[in-house]
C-alpha cells in the first residue's frame, strides 16, 4: 500500500555530510517583512580573502573534518547576489579537493536558498551549468501570488534608511520569481520549496500548497516558526487548515506525486529518555562562516539571527576553531535541555527545536534550555497528522479491497467463459 | 541542595580557588546586610562560610559574625590569620611557616606549581590538610600535562611514604580520589550560593569579582542571582546540578572541582568542562588509582573501596558517541 505514497526526499547525504556556510552577503532586493526587521539591513559582504582563509582552514585541518562529505552551502541576504564571488570560491574549492586529494573530492555539494529573481540571469544560469553534477538549490515562494505578495516585497531606497514603506508604495515580489520557476524545475526536476508559517499565515496554508503543487513543485517542506509568534486560538485554526490539506491532498489524490511535511508517519509518539534522547538539531555539527571571518555552530548564532542574545562565535579565520566551544553542542541531549512536561509528553515524536532559537529565548545564555513556544502547534499538527494516515490508509484499504473484488470478480467471469 | 552560605565579607577579601581576586579597593559589606545574610541563612538551614579582607575587621562586625557558627577563609597576609579555619596562599611563599594541624589552600599557577614541586612536597607531612588550586588550568598543553603527571607521581611517592609511616596526609588533587566513592565537586549555585558586599547573590564570588565589563563571549560574566530583599533567584538551576551536566555526570574523576566559573569562561556553559580541566582532573585520578594500589600493597587499606581502574581516555567527552 505504502507504495502508492510519495516518499519524501530527503536531502542529499542527509544527516551524514559536513554543512559549511558561508553568509556571502547580508544585502537582498526584497525585505521580506519576516525576516527585514531582524536586522539584514546591512550591506556587509564576504571579501574573496576570508572566503580563502575559511576554505584554507578547513581543508588544512582535514583530520577535524572527518564526515564522508561536505555541502557548501551559500546564503545570505541572497547569495545570488555574489555570484562571481560564489564562483571563484567553488571553483577554488573543487582545484585545492583535487590538489590535496582531499577525501571530499567527488563527494561535495554546493548549495543555494535563493528567492530566485536572479536565477535566469547569465552569471547564475552560467554557474549551474558549471557546476550541475553539484548542486541543490531551493527557491523560496510562499504559496498564492496574494500570500506572497504580502510578505516578500521588493526593498525600497528607503527601506535602506529604515523607512518602512506605505502599504500603497509596497511591490510583491511574486511575478518576478514564479517566471523562472519552469527554468528551475527543468533543470532541478526533484526540487522542493521551503515555507515556513508564522501566526498571520494559518489561514493560507491549504491553498498555499495547492498553488505550490500547481506550479509543478512536488515537494513542500513546511514548518512553523520556532519563535514566541502564536496567537490564542492559532492552534485551532491551524488544525482546521491541516484538516483542509489532508483532505485535499487525499481526494485530490495528490499524495501519489506530491509532498508536503506536515504529514509525516509515525510522528507523535512519546519518547523515551535513554533509546530516543538525541538531539533534533545539527548545531554544531555544522559550520557557518560570516564576512567578518567569525565561525559559528550555525547561522542561527551570527548576530545578525539573534534577537536578545550575543552572536556565538566559535573562533575565526585566523585562529581557527576553539574547540573547547563547541563541547556544549556534541554532547546536548533531548531530554537535558527538555522540561519535565516536554519528557513526559504523549505526543513528544517529532516536536522540533531549533538550538538557535533556544539560546536567543532562554533566560541565561545557554543552549540547554528549550523553548516551547511551538508546542500547542505541534499537538494541533500531530491531531492533523493522525486524521490525515487514517483518513489515507482506510481510503487505500478500501480501494484495496475494491480492487481485489475486481480482480475475483474478472476471474469469476473468465471460468464462467472457460466452462 | 543548598548547604553553605559564602559570605565575601569585602571587596578585597582574599581569594581561595580558580578565580582572581585583583580588587584593591576595600568595600565592606553593610552591617546590615551581614545580618540580613546571617538570618537568611539561619532560616535556609546553611553553614557559613566568611572569607575575610587582609584588613582587621571592626569589632561590632567580628561580633556579628559570630552570633552564628561559621569556618572563616582568610589569606597568609591576614591580620585575622589567628582566627581561620583555612588559610589560602597566593602563589608559592618562600619561608612561610605551616601551622601543623593547619588546613592551607595554596592558588599556584602550574609553572611555579612545577618549579617549587619539591618543597610544596614537604609541606604534606606538616599540616592536616592541603589543598592544591591550580589558578590557569585553562592553559594546559600537552607538555603541561606530561610534566603535571611527573610532579603528582612524585608527590604520591611522598604520600605513600606518610601512609607507610602511620600518617594520614591529606592532599586533594590525590587523597581525595581515594576516600571518595561519589562526586565532590565545587557545587556552587546548587550547593552554596555567595553574598556579596552589594548585597546581592551571587553562583561564587568569581561571578561578582569579574568586573562590569568583562565578556567571555555572550555577554556578561558578572551575573548575580537574587538579592537580599528579594531573595534567591537562580535562573536555569538544573544547569548547576551534576544530572544535567552531560559529561561530567558520566565522569568518575571524583575529586574534580567541576569548576562552573571555568566552564562559563571556556565553553561558554557553566555545564560543560573544557578539555583542559578534565584532562588535567584525570591524570589526578589517575596518579591517585596508582597510588591506591601502591598504598595496599603494604597491607589493608580502605578495604570497603573497590580499586580505581587506570584509564587510557583522558577526557570522558571522547566517549560521548557511546553514551
Ligand atoms: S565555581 Fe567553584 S570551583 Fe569554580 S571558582 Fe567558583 S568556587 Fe571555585
Ligand atoms: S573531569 Fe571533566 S567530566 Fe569529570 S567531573 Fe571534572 S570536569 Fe566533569
Amino acid at each position: 500500500m505504502e507504495e502508492k505514497i510519495k516518499k519524501h526526499n530527503s536531502s542529499w547525504q542527509d544527516g551524514i555530510a559536513k554543512n559549511i556556510t558561508f553568509i556571502v552577503t547580508k544585502d537582498c532586493q526584497l525585505a521580506c517583512k519576516y525576516c527585514y526587521l531582524v536586522g539584514k539591513n546591512t550591506k556587509e559582504r564576504m571579501s574573496w580573502e576570508v572566503a580563502k582563509q575559511a576554505i584554507d582552514y578547513i581543508l588544512d585541518n582535514e583530520e577535524d573534518f572527518k564526515e564522508d562529505s561536505v555541502i557548501w552551502d551559500f546564503i545570505g541576504g541572497e547569495p545570488f547576489l555574489e555570484i562571481e564571488l560564489i564562483d571563484k570560491i567553488c571553483d577554488y574549492i573543487k582545484v585545492e579537493l583535487y590538489r590535496r586529494n582531499h577525501h571530499w573530492f567527488n563527494s561535495y555539494r554546493f548549495s543555494f536558498s535563493t528567492n530566485g529573481i536572479n536565477y535566469h540571469t547569465d552569471k547564475v544560469q552560467d554557474f549551474i551549468k558549471k557546476n550541475r553534477e553539484h548542486l541543490s538549490i531551493g527557491i523560496t515562494i510562499d504559496g498564492t501570488q496574494q500570500k506572497h505578495d504580502l510578505n516578500r516585497i521588493w526593498k525600497t531606497p528607503e527601506m535602506e534608511q529604515g523607512i518602512a514603506p506605505q502599504p500603497q508604495e509596497e511591490r510583491g515580489s511574486y511575478d518576478d520569481v514564479v517566471r523562472n520557476i519552469p527554468l528551475w524545475l527543468e533543470q532541478f526536476p526533484g526540487a522542493g520549496t521551503k515555507v515556513t508559517i508564522s501566526s498571520a499565515d494559518i489561514p493560507y496554508i491549504c491553498e498555499s500548497v495547492l498553488h505550490l503543487y500547481s506550479l509543478g513543485i512536488h515537494e513542500v517542506n513546511i514548518n512553523c516558526v520556532f519563535e514566541d509568534v502564536w496567537k490564542e486560538g492559532d492552534d485551532t485554526l491551524f488544525e482546521a487548515q491541516l484538516m483542509q490539506l489532508a483532505d485535499a491532498i487525499i481526494d485530490g489524490e495528490y499524495y501519489k506525486e506530491y509532498s508536503c511535511s506536515f504529514f509525516t508517519e509515525n510522528m507523535g509518539k512519546p519518547m523515551d529518555c535513554v533509546y530516543e534522547n538525541t538531539n533534533w538539531c545539527g548545531a554544531g555539527k555544522m559550520l557557518s562562516i560570516d564576512a567578518a571571518g567569525n565561525f559559528y555552530p550555525c547561522t542561527r548564532f551570527a548576530q545578525y539571527s539573534l534577537r536578545d542574545k550575543k552572536a556565538w562565535i566559535i573562533g575565526n579565520v585566523n585562529d581557527g576553531i576553539d574547540k573547547n566551544k563547541l563541547r556544549p553542542f556534541f554532547t546536548l541531549d533531548r531530554c537535558t535541555q527538555s522540561t519535565q512536561e516536554c519528557i513526559d509528553c504523549e505526543v513528544a515524536g517529532g516536536c522540533a527545536w531549533c538550538q538557535g532559537e533556544n539560546y536567543d529565548a532562554a533566560d541565561t545564555p545557554t543552549i540547554y534550555q528549550r523553548a516551547t513556544a511551538i508546542c500547542k502547534m505541534h499537538k494541533a499538527r500531530v491531531r492533523a497528522n493522525n486524521y490525515y494516515w487514517n483518513k489515507l490508509y482506510r481510503k487505500l484499504e478500501l480501494e484495496g479491497i475494491a480492487q481485489e473484488k475486481a480482480i475475483e470478480h474478472t476471474k469469476m467471469s473468465d471460468n464462467k467463459n472457460n466452462c | 541542595m543548598l548547604q553553605y552560605l559564602i559570605i565575601q565579607l569585602d571587596d578585597t577579601s582574599t581569594s581561595y580557588c580558580h578565580y582572581t581576586n585583583i580588587r584593591n579597593e576595600k568595600r565592606l559589606i553593610s552591617l546590615d546586610d551581614l545580618r540580613a545574610g546571617i538570618l537568611w541563612a539561619m532560616k535556609e538551614n546553611l553553614m557559613i562560610q566568611y572569607v575575610l579582607p587582609d584588613y582587621e575587621l571592626p569589632a561590632e562586625y567580628i561580633e556579628e559574625m559570630e552570633s552564628i557558627d561559621n569556618s572563616k577563609i582568610v589569606s597568609s597576609h591576614s591580620t585575622m590569620i589567628n582566627n581561620a579555619d583555612v588559610i589560602v596562599l597566593n602563589g608559592w611563599e618562600k619561608g612561610f611557616t605551616f601551622r601543623e594541624n593547619g588546613i592551607y589552600v595554596l592558588r599556584i599557577t602550574k609553572d611555579s606549581l612545577f618549579a617549587y614541586s619539591e618543597e610544596i612536597k614537604m609541606v604534606l607531612p606538616a599540616v592536616t590538610r592541603l589543598n592544591i588550586v591550580i589558578t590557569d588550568v585553562e592553559t594546559f598543553t600537552d607538555a603541561d600535562c606530561e610534566t603535571y603527571k611527573i610532579v603528582l607521581e612524585s608527590f604520591a611517592k611522598e604520600v605513600e611514604k606518610l601512609y607507610v609511616a602511620g600518617k594520614s596526609p591529606q592532599l586533594n588533587l590525590l587523597t581525595d580520589r581515594m576516600m571518595l566513592d561519589k562526586m565532590n565537586n565545587c557545587n556552587a549555585g546548587y550547593e552554596s550560593i555567595t553574598l556579596a558586599p552589594d548585597g546581592c547573590f551571587y553562583v561564587c564570588p568569581a561571578f561578582y569579582l569579574a568586573n562590569e565589563d568583562d565578556d567571555f563571549g555572550l555577554g556578561k560574566s558578572k551575573y548575580n542571582v537574587g538579592n537580599l530583599i528579594d531573595g534567591l533567584d537562580i535562573k536555569n538551576p538544573q544547569l548547576y546540578r551534576l544530572d544535567h551536566a552531560p559529561i561530567c555526570r558520566h565522569c568518575d574523576a571524583y575529586q574534580c572541582k567541576r569548576c562552573v566559573w571555568l566552564n562559563r569562561k571556556t565553553t561558554y556553559e557553566v555545564n560543560t568542562p573544557s578539555r583542559e580541566q578534565c584532562v588535567v582532573a584525570h591524570i589526578e585520578r589517575n596518579v591517585a588509582a596508582q597510588l591506591l594500589t601502591s598504598i595496599r600493597t603494604y597491607g589493608e587499606f580502605l578495604p570497603e573501596r573497590n580499586g580505581i581502574e587506570v584509564l587510557e581516555c583522558l577526557d570522558p567527552f571522547e566517549k560521548a558517541n557511546k553514551w
